[in-house]
C-alpha cells in the first residue's frame, strides 16, 4: 500500500526501541539536567532546569532525534509558571517528548530555545506577550500579538481586566526616515510598510520591510491584527459542545472542519472516547473536502499575486471551490463556519437523499482531473510563471525543520511529513493514498504540492463515497455515546495534532478537574510558517517576496488566532 | 456626425477600395498631399482657400471630434466593454443591471468616479502632482493627430509623422515619473522608477522595429506607408493579399505587439502597477478626476498602440466591404482584446525580468530585424 512510509531511519537515535519509546533513556541523556518527570497523555514530560534549557534541547535534538519543537505552552499554575516544549520527530511523529520548564511566579525567567530551533523565538514571544514569562537570552524578545504599548499580560490570572489600556494610534515608523541599515553606508536603503493594508497581505498582515533598490534586504512580519483571543474564549468553554464552533474561526478559509478535528482528536483523547467507525468515514470525507477548498483558493490567491488583478485563474478556482462548498453546505448546513464534528462524532448523518448526494460528490469528483489539467496549463506549465517561482523563496529543509514549519511548506522543502500518515488518526490508515513531496523548496513546488494533494484528496472522498454508499443502514453509527458533561481528571495534560489545511494543527489542554479546559493552547501551523518568510526572502526582489507570501498560504485568523 | 458627407468630400486618401485603386492613390500621392480632415471641413463649409486663422478653427474641430470619439471609445471599451471582456475570459456575467447589457454602467461609473472626494495628501509635490495625469492623458491624445482612420479622418499628415506619434506618446513616461516622484509614496516612487525603467528599455526595440517598416514604406508619413501596404503581395485563389507590414514581415509585427504591451504596461509587463507588489505603483495616490485621468489615459495609450499597430502593420484602415473607419476601430479594438486576453492569463514577469527582456532580448532582435530589413530592401529593391 502507498501508506506504508518510508523505514523510519531513527534507529540509531538515544531511546528508540522496538517497542516504543524507551523514555528511561532520554532521562539518561538528559542526565542532572533533570528535575522531575511528568506523564502527559501524548509523552512523558520532562522537567529540566530553567537556565538550562538550551542544552536540553539540543542534547535531545542531536542525539534523539527530536527536531521539530511543535509548539511551546506557557501556563500558569498557582505557585509557578511553566513552558512546555514539544518535542517531535519529522521522521516518525509519533514519537514525543515534552520539555517542561517551570519558573518561580515573582520572577518568571527561564532560558530561550531559540539558539537550538529558530521556531521558538515567535512561539517564546508569544509566551512573554500572553503570560509575562521572560526568555534570557533571547534575541528580540517583544510584544508579538498585543500593541507595544499594552499594560500586563492578559492570560495571568492576576490580569486586571478592568484596566485600562492606551493603545496609541500612530504611524508604524516614519516612512521617511533615512535607512542605512544594509549595505555598511554605501547605498541607501528605504523602509516601506507592506501591509495591514495591502492586496498582497491575505488579510492584515502588515510587513516591515527595508528596500535596497528593489530588493528586500529585512523582511519583518508584524502580526495581531487578528487576535481574538481564541485561546482564552475556549478556557471560558465547556468540552462538550460549547468550544468546538470556535476552530471554524482559525482558518476561516473553508478549513473548519479540519480545524474541528484537531479540538475533536485531542478533546477525545483527554476524555477517552472512542469514535465510531462511519463517523471516521464521514469525518475523513469532509475534511478532505475542506482542503480540497483550501487549496483551492491557495492557488487562486497566489495566481492572484504572481499575475495581477483580473486574472482568470482566481476565478476559475473560486468556481471551482464553490462547487466544493455546495457539497459542504449540503453535508453540514454551512459554508464556512461548519460545526459539523461533535465528540465522539458529527452532528448528523449524510444528506438525504444519499444516492443524491453521491452521486454530487461523484460528479465532483469526475469534473476534478479536467479541472487540474486545466490549472496545470494556465499555472504550471507557464514559462512566465516558472521563470517567477522557480528558485525564488527558497527553503531549504534544515531551516524548513528548524522554523518548525509544516504541511505544504514543509513538503514543498522535500520534508515528507504528513500527520495523516505519519500519526494515524481518522480513517486515512485504511485508505490508499499518497503523500506529495516536492524537492525543490521554492514558490514553485509549494504550489505543486498543493495542486497534487488536490488529486489526493479526490482519491480519498472517493473511496470515503465507496464505503459509505456500501455501509449497511443499520449499523450507520454516527456519535459515540458521550457523557453530558465532561470532567477529565484533573491536572490531565495532553498535546494532538492532525494534518490541517496549512499543516500541523496542534492543541495542548489541560484539565483542572472542571467541565473547563484550565489551558487551551493552540499550535496554529500558519504562525510557524509565517516565521520562516525573512528566511526566504530576504536578499530577493519584491516581487519574490510577495510571490513566498503567497505561497506559505497564511491565513491570519489562524496566525493571530 | 455624418461620416459619408466626410467620405464622399474626400477623394484621395479612401483605402477602403481595392488594390488597384490604392496603388493609384500611392503614386497621387506622391507629393504628400492627403486632404486632412480639417481641409474636408473647410471645403465642405465653402471656405475656399482657407487662410491660417481658418485651417486652425478647423484644426480645433476636427481635433475636438477625433478626441470625443477616442473618449467615448474610451468610456465603452473602458468602463463597459473591459469587464464584459475580462468577465468572459473568467466565466462570469459582469455588469448587466443597469440599462441594456449593463451599458448604462457607463454614465453611473462615470458620475460615481467624478462625485468622488479629490484627496490630496500631505506633503505631494504641487503643482507636479496635479499637472501629470493631464500630461500622460494629453500625449496619449497628441498621437492620434496624424494617425489616418480611414474615411479622411486625418488631422495633419506631417513627413514626419510616425516619429511625430512616437515622440508625443513617450511623453507620457515623463508623466509617470512626475507622478511617482510627486506623490510622496514610496509604492508611488517605486512605481514611477519602474515606469521609466520599462518604457526607455521598450521604446528603443518599438523604435527601432518601426524604423523597419519605414525602410519597407521608404517614408515616415502615414498616409504613405498605409498607402504602400494597399498594393498586392501575392493572390490566393482569386484572393488578393494586401501587402500589410504584418504579412511582408510578421517578425517584425510579434516583436512590435510585445514590446507595445511593455510600453502600455498591461501583463506580462504591468509592472509599473503592479497591484500586489507594489499598491497601484505610480497612481496609488490619485483619487477621483485625477485617477479618471490616469485610467484614461492608459486606455488611451492601448488604443493609441492599437492605431500604430493598425497603421503601420495592418494597413490602416484597409479592409473590404466596411468603410475604412470601422475597419480601423475593429483593428484598434482587436489589439485591445489582445491586451485584456494577455491580462487575463498571463503572469508578470519580475521588474529584473523585464529589463533583461527588454535590453537583452528585444533590443537585440530588434536591431536585428532592422538590419536584415535592410539588406532584403536593398537586395530587391
Amino acid at each position: 500500500m502507498s501508506l506504508e512510509r518510508p523505514e523510519p531511519s531513527t534507529h540509531d537515535q538515544v531511546g528508540v526501541t522496538e517497542r516504543g519509546l524507551d523514555y528511561e533513556a532520554i532521562d539518561d541523556l538528559l542526565g542532572d539536567l533533570v528535575i522531575g518527570r511528568e506523564s502527559h497523555l501524548n509523552a512523558e514530560g520532562f522537567v529540566v532546569r530553567p537556565e538550562r534549557v538550551a542544552e536540553a534541547l539540543d542534547r535531545l535534538k542531536q542525539q534523539a532525534g527530536f527536531d521539530h519543537l511543535s509548539c511551546v505552552t506557557a501556563q500558569e499554575y498557582d505557585d509557578r509558571f511553566e513552558s512546555i516544549y514539544h518535542l517531535k520527530k519529522y521522521a516518525d511523529p509519533t514519537q514525543e517528548v515534552s520539555v517542561v520548564v517551570p519558573t518561580s511566579h515573582d520572577d518568571p525567567h527561564s532560558q530561550s530555545g531559540n539558539a537550538v530551533f529558530r521556531t521558538a523565538d515567535w512561539h517564546e514571544r508569544e509566551a512573554y506577550d500572553l503570560m509575562g514569562i521572560t526568555y534570557d537570552d533571547h534575541p528580540d524578545l517583544r510584544r508579538i500579538l498585543l500593541p507595544e504599548t499594552w499594560q500586563g499580560h492578559p492570560m495571568r490570572k492576576d490580569y486586571d481586566k478592568e484596566q485600562p489600556q492606551v493603545v496609541t494610534f500612530r504611524e508604524h515608523a516614519n516612512p521617511l526616515q533615512e535607512d542605512h541599515r544594509a549595505g555598511g553606508g554605501e547605498g541607501d536603503t528605504m523602509f516601506v510598510n507592506i501591509g495591514p493594508h495591502h492586496p498582497a497581505t491575505h488579510g492584515v498582515l502588515h510587513l516591515k520591510t527595508v528596500l535596497d533598490g528593489e530588493t528586500v534586504a529585512d523582511v519583518e512580519p508584524d502580526i495581531g491584527y487578528l487576535h481574538r483571543c481564541e485561546e482564552q474564549m475556549c478556557q471560558q468553554g465547556t468540552y462538550r459542545h460549547q468550544i468546538m464552533p470556535y476552530p471554524d474561526r482559525w482558518d476561516y478559509i473553508s478549513a473548519g472542519i479540519l480545524n474541528e478535528w484537531a479540538y475533536a482528536r485531542t478533546a477525545e483523547d483527554l476524555a477517552d472516547i472512542e469514535v465510531p467507525e462511519y463517523a471516521q468515514i464521514i469525518r475523513t470525507m469532509s475534511a478532505e473536502m475542506c482542503r480540497i477548498a483550501s487549496h483551492m483558493l491557495a492557488v487562486g490567491t497566489f495566481a492572484l499575486d504572481v499575475y495581477g488583478d483580473f486574472t482568470a485563474i482566481f476565478m476559475y478556482s473560486t468556481r471551482d471551490r464553490e462547487i466544493v462548498q455546495n457539497l459542504l453546505e449540503d453535508l453540514t448546513g454551512q459554508r464556512l463556519m461548519f460545526n459539523y464534528l461533535r465528540l465522539g462524532g458529527v452532528a448528523w448523518d449524510l444528506p438525504e437523499p444519499r444516492e443524491e448526494y453521491f452521486e454530487k460528490v461523484r460528479d465532483f469528483l469526475d469534473d476534478l482531473p479536467a479541472k487540474l489539467e486545466e490549472y496545470h496549463d494556465l499555472i504550471t506549465g507557464n514559462e512566465i510563471f516558472q521563470l517567477r517561482c522557480v528558485n525564488t523563496g527558497v527553503l531549504d529543509p534544515e531551516m524548513a525543520k528548524s522554523y518548525g514549519t509544516t504541511g505544504p511548506v514543509a513538503r514543498g522543502s522535500g520534508i515528507d511529513y504528513d500527520l495523516r500518515r505519519d500519526d494515524p488518526y481518522g480513517y486515512y490508515p485504511e485508505l490508499d493514498w499518497d503523500v506529495i513531496t516536492e524537492d525543490g523548496c521554492d514558490n514553485y513546488s509549494r504550489v505543486l504540492v498543493r495542486m497534487k494533494e488536490v488529486e489526493e484528496s479526490a482519491k480519498i472522498i472517493e473511496q470515503c463515497v465507496d464505503l459509505l454508499e456500501d455501509w449497511p443502514e443499520e449499523e450507520r453509527e454516527i456519535q459515540a455515546n458521550v457523557p453530558r458533561t465532561l470532567k477529565p481528571d484533573n491536572d490531565t495534560e495532553v498535546y494532538r495534532a492532525v494534518e490541517g489545511a496549512k499543516g500541523e494543527l496542534g492543541i495542548y489542554i489541560r484539565a483542572d478537574g472542571t467541565d473547563k479546559p484550565a489551558r487551551f493552547k493552540i499550535r496554529s501551523p500558519c504562525y510557524s510558517n509565517l516565521q520562516a518568510l525573512p528566511e526566504m526572502s530576504n536578499g530577493e526582489y519584491i516581487p519574490d517576496m510577495i510571490a513566498s507570501l503567497g505561497s506559505l498560504d497564511i491565513v491570519l485568523g489562524e496566525v493571530d488566532r | 456626425m455624418n461620416w459619408g458627407l466626410l467620405q464622399e468630400g474626400n477623394n484621395s486618401s479612401n483605402a477602403s477600395a481595392g488594390a488597384a485603386n490604392g496603388s493609384a492613390n500611392a503614386s497621387a500621392a506622391g507629393g504628400g498631399e492627403v486632404q486632412t480632415l480639417p481641409d474636408t471641413l473647410g471645403s465642405l463649409l465653402g471656405l475656399g482657400q482657407m487662410g491660417p486663422l481658418e485651417t486652425f478653427a478647423m484644426a480645433v474641430i476636427a481635433s475636438g471630434a477625433v478626441a470625443t470619439f477616442l473618449l467615448t471609445l474610451v468610456a465603452v471599451s473602458g468602463i463597459w466593454g473591459k469587464r464584459k471582456i475580462t468577465a468572459a475570459f473568467t466565466d462570469r456575467i459582469a455588469v448587466n443591471r443597469i440599462g441594456p447589457f449593463g451599458l448604462l454602467i457607463i454614465v453611473a461609473d462615470a458620475v460615481r468616479l467624478l462625485s468622488k472626494e479629490l484627496v490630496i495628501p500631505d506633503g505631494v509635490d504641487r503643482p507636479a502632482f496635479d499637472i501629470a495625469p493631464v500630461i500622460m492623458v494629453s500625449s496619449a491624445l497628441l498621437g492620434f493627430a496624424v494617425i489616418p482612420m480611414g474615411n479622411g479622418i486625418q488631422i495633419a499628415d506631417p513627413e514626419t509623422g510616425l516619429a511625430y506619434v512616437f515622440a508625443v506618446s513617450s511623453i507620457a513616461s515623463l508623466g509617470l515619473v512626475t507622478a511617482g516622484y510627486a506623490s510622496n509614496n514610496k509604492f508611488s516612487f517605486l512605481g514611477g522608477l519602474r515606469a521609466v525603467a520599462q518604457n526607455i528599455a521598450y521604446e528603443i526595440p518599438l523604435v527601432v522595429t518601426a524604423a523597419s517598416v519605414v525602410i519597407f514604406a521608404g517614408s515616415l508619413q502615414m498616409s504613405t506607408i498605409v498607402e504602400q501596404q494597399a498594393q498586392t503581395l501575392v493572390t490566393l485563389g482569386g484572393l488578393d493579399i494586401p501587402s500589410w507590414y504584418a504579412f511582408v514581415n510578421p517578425f517584425a509585427f510579434v516583436l512590435f505587439m510585445a514590446a507595445n504591451l511593455a510600453e502600455v504596461g498591461r501583463n506580462p509587463f504591468d509592472v509599473p502597477e503592479a497591484p500586489t507588489e507594489i499598491v497601484a505603483g505610480w497612481q496609488t495616490e490619485y483619487s477621483s478626476v485625477y485617477f479618471v485621468l490616469c485610467y484614461l489615459s492608459e486606455f488611451i495609450h492601448i488604443f493609441l498602440g492599437g492605431a500604430i499597430i493598425a497603421t503601420i502593420f495592418l494597413g490602416g484602415p484597409a479592409g473590404p466591404v466596411l468603410p475604412g473607419f470601422l475597419w480601423f476601430v475593429i483593428k484598434i479594438l482587436a489589439v485591445y482584446l489582445f491586451t485584456q486576453w494577455a491580462r487575463s492569463a498571463v503572469p508578470r514577469v519580475r521588474i529584473d525580468q523585464l529589463i533583461e527582456i527588454g535590453w537583452k532580448g528585444m533590443l537585440v532582435l530588434s536591431f536585428a530585424n532592422l538590419l536584415l530589413t535592410a539588406i532584403i530592401v536593398g537586395v530587391i529593391a
